[in-house]
């Protein structure tokens, strides 16, 4: 369980009403975990949902070559792991804490249940997500179309 | 209206329930469109929602005033037209049909008027949806890992790679 405060500084939850913050707070855990401690492996199974209150976690990937690139900072109030959420079977990613971090943890699969057992949580915030997925990948295309467009071979 | 294999058939709906896939059957279209047939138009109010039965639909963008760019080609089983889903969205791709393709589309409006008396329709078109956006982005990621680790002198230059970590 986790303080319905802690909860409303997450961005992802901001803005739910009390019933259904409370409904996530029934399946939420509160830890803490020290810097350099390892969430969870690229390519590993993932069960958790990371939601960061304080401190600060590197998303880190590994090429096919083996050199480790942190593409992502994440600071408090983001969420991670979002394949817990989606069921998918591995992450993309490796997170690591770079310093000690307070974060809330939800298993994927409950939060799945939750959304079963309630369509109007899951839809609201499965709509979310796709909003900002869709933000992202429009804002990724155009910039790689500006790219393009000012390569010295196109203009 | 269409029949429920020819939904069993789009990775979308894979995982839906028989009485939403009967939801979806009565609201939907199967309609057959020539070569060169332009389904979305960048920046035009998007009220349509594709799902490609057979064919090749091609999603393009204009990069400079006479040349366009493909940045994907929609296969059988695969879906698009995404906006039409989500309130106030306008189409950020144009889609042409590169052949003869069956498509079943369903109307936006109606989609989203549905939406609001069904829940459940809607969190599984949102959660589908999602995952589409998502494995999407992770072949994104995966190609800019690629190149990186080729041309390591461009991590400079890129600006916005933490949006593909799916940080929300």
């Amino acid at each position: 369980m986790v303080e319905k405060d802690i909860l409303k500084k997450i961005v992802f939850l901001k803005d739910l009403p009390d019933p259904i913050l409370e409904k996530i707070n029934a399946i939420a855990q509160f830890e803490t975990f020290d810097e350099e401690n390892i969430l969870f492996y690229q390519n590993q199974e993932q069960t958790l949902l990371y939601m960061l209150v304080s401190g600060k976690v590197f998303l880190n990937s590994r090429s096919v070559s083996g050199k480790s690139l942190t593409l992502d900072e994440v600071l408090p109030g983001r969420t991670f792991g979002v394949s817990a959420l989606l069921g998918e079977s591995s992450s993309t990613f490796t997170a690591v804490c770079a310093e000690t971090s307070s974060i809330i943890t939800i298993p994927g699969e409950q939060m799945r249940q939750l959304f079963e057992k309630d369509f109007e949580i899951g839809h609201t915030l499965m709509l979310k997500v796709v909003e900002i997925f869709r933000s992202r990948m429009k804002m990724h295309t155009r910039q790689f179309l500006h790219s393009l467009a000012t390569h010295p071979e196109i203009r | 209206m269409v029949k429920i294999e020819d939904l069993k058939r789009i990775n979308l709906l894979r995982d839906f329930p028989d009485h939403l896939l009967k939801i979806i059957a009565s609201e939907a279209q199967l309609s057959i469109f020539g070569t060169d047939t332009q389904l979305i138009t960048a920046n035009e109010k998007a009220d349509k929602f594709f799902m490609l039965i057979m064919g090749q639909v091609a999603i393009k963008a204009e990069l400079t005033p006479g040349i366009d760019v493909i940045l994907d080609n929609i296969q059988s089983g695969s879906s698009f037209g995404t906006s039409a889903l989500i309130k106030g969205s306008t189409a950020t791709y144009t889609a042409i049909c590169q052949e003869p393709s069956e498509v079943i589309t369903l109307s936006g409006p109606r989609m989203k008027q549905l939406f609001k008396e069904n829940h459940e329709l809607a969190f599984h078109m949102m959660f589908g949806v999602a995952k589409q956006y998502k494995k999407k982005m992770d072949i994104r990621a995966q190609m800019i890992m690629k190149t990186l680790d080729e041309n390591p002198e461009l991590k400079e230059d890129i600006k916005d790679i933490e949006n593909l970590t799916l940080v929300i």
